[in-house]
């Protein structure tokens, strides 16, 4: 039972990249936390209205002063009853896992209702916990068993290429018709085009090339990772991704 | 194609890494993409699919995510039991507790007022059924007890058939 490797230090990123533009690619959190963002989340702190919580804010920080533990110990914490732990995971967590699941369900509301799935399960399962496997990969093994159940349980609702145009862009909250001061209409037609195409393209890879290309182009998890997560070899892994990305390359050439 | 130290299918196994980014590509895997352009060209395109699957942007988390997941942990905490005692605090478990336990008793005494009586299982049992022999024989076990005391008896032979 190994308890992964000590970081030097967790690195801190700037509140700015909450707001990413088109250019920049939305990185994921998982080895990150917002500085402006997770101090505010502390002082909410996840359990500071639940039953039970001992001053979540004065553990937090004496957690956080811990300086560069692991999220398998901060897990181990959370098993022991530490709720401040919980919510430092939930903090470093939250973005990265509405990121993925927002790609894996294509529905904000829906997706935001899964990522607190995930951590509901997280949290129910604390004291079953073991420090066996590496925090994240347990982490988006929970997310991926949910989003492919609810993709699954869902199949027949709303099938992605009936996305319309028409309606307003989650992304951006703007309508078509509303020009955001910088784009014409007709560029904001065709950014909303490209749009649907790499949505829906993505979305029609086979189940495990589309997870895995999630994980690895918008997750920043490495080869290793997602073999981890998908149960595959490392070298199975890497043909699945090249196969999804040639796939993605044909579909998607017109928008290139 | 095969070069001296990279082959393109291993160069090609690393081309999603290379073209997002994720990896620098090694001497090696540079000397290939040098003398093959298949395999250039080919990790041109993918970091040209590469910068256009990064247009594909998603939405904050609400300023409520927290509010929500808080309002979910509440109610997973108020779920787990306190301690085996907790059942108690709960007027409709306590209720039904006690009207099992009222029932079990009723029950009991019901059974026990019965005195024993097999007159159940012999109105249940089949005639000619095991069941139904063994009600028999427990029902006549003082006539079948004194079986032996008739085989002892002697026949009078005194006694005339038609007097």
């Amino acid at each position: 039972m190994a308890i992964e490797p000590r970081p030097a230090k967790t690195p801190v990123a700037s509140s700015e990249e909450g707001t990413s533009g088109p250019q920049t690619p939305q990185l994921s959190a998982r080895r990150r936390v917002q500085a402006s963002v997770s101090s505010v989340a502390i002082d909410r702190g996840v359990f500071a209205m639940t039953p039970g919580a001992t001053r979540p804010h004065e553990r937090a920080e004496a957690v956080l002063s811990g300086d560069g533990l692991s999220d398998a110990e901060f897990m181990l914490r959370v098993k022991t009853g530490d709720e401040s732990a919980f919510s430092y995971l939930v903090e470093k967590y939250r973005r990265p896992m509405m990121n993925f699941m927002y790609r894996m369900v294509h529905n904000a509301a829906v997706a935001e209702d899964l990522a607190q799935e995930v951590f509901l399960r997280v949290y129910r399962s604390r004291e079953s916990y073991e420090a066996s496997a590496k925090f994240t990969t347990w982490l988006y093994r929970i997310a991926t068993n949910l989003a492919v159940n609810h993709a699954r349980d869902s199949r027949h609702e709303r099938p992605e290429h009936m996305v319309s145009l028409d309606e307003p862009d989650e992304n951006t909250g703007l309508a078509i018709d509303v020009p955001d001061g910088s784009l014409s209409a007709e560029e904001l037609l065709v950014r909303r085009e490209r749009m649907v195409a790499i949505r829906q393209h993505v979305n029609e890879l086979p189940e495990r090339q589309k997870i895995a290309v999630i994980m690895h182009k918008y997750q920043q998890m490495d080869y290793r990772e997602i073999s981890e997560v998908l149960k595959l070899s490392e070298s199975a892994t890497k043909s699945l991704l090249f196969r999804a990305y040639e796939t993605l390359r044909e579909q998607l050439k017109e928008f290139v | 194609m095969k070069n001296a130290t990279m082959s393109c299918n291993e160069i090609r196994e690393l081309m999603p890494d290379l073209a997002a980014g994720m990896d620098a590509a090694t001497a090696e895997a540079n000397a290939h993409l040098e003398s093959c352009a298949d395999c250039a060209g080919k990790l041109e395109a993918f970091r040209q699919t590469m910068a256009l699957l990064d247009e594909w942007q998603v939405p904050e988390p609400t300023p409520y995510f927290d509010v929500r997941l808080q309002a979910r942990l509440r109610e997973e905490s108020a779920k787990q039991p306190a301690g085996w005692l907790q059942w108690i605090r709960r007027p409709a478990l306590a209720v039904s507790f006690a009207v099992l336990m009222m029932a079990s008793v009723t029950l009991v005494r019901f059974h026990s007022g019965s005195g024993g009586d097999n007159t159940t299982a012999s109105m249940t049992a089949e005639p000619g059924s095991a069941v139904s022999d063994l009600s028999a024989l427990d029902k006549n076990h003082d006539l079948y007890s004194d079986f032996d005391v008739l085989d002892d008896l002697q026949v009078q032979q005194d006694v005339t058939a038609n007097p």
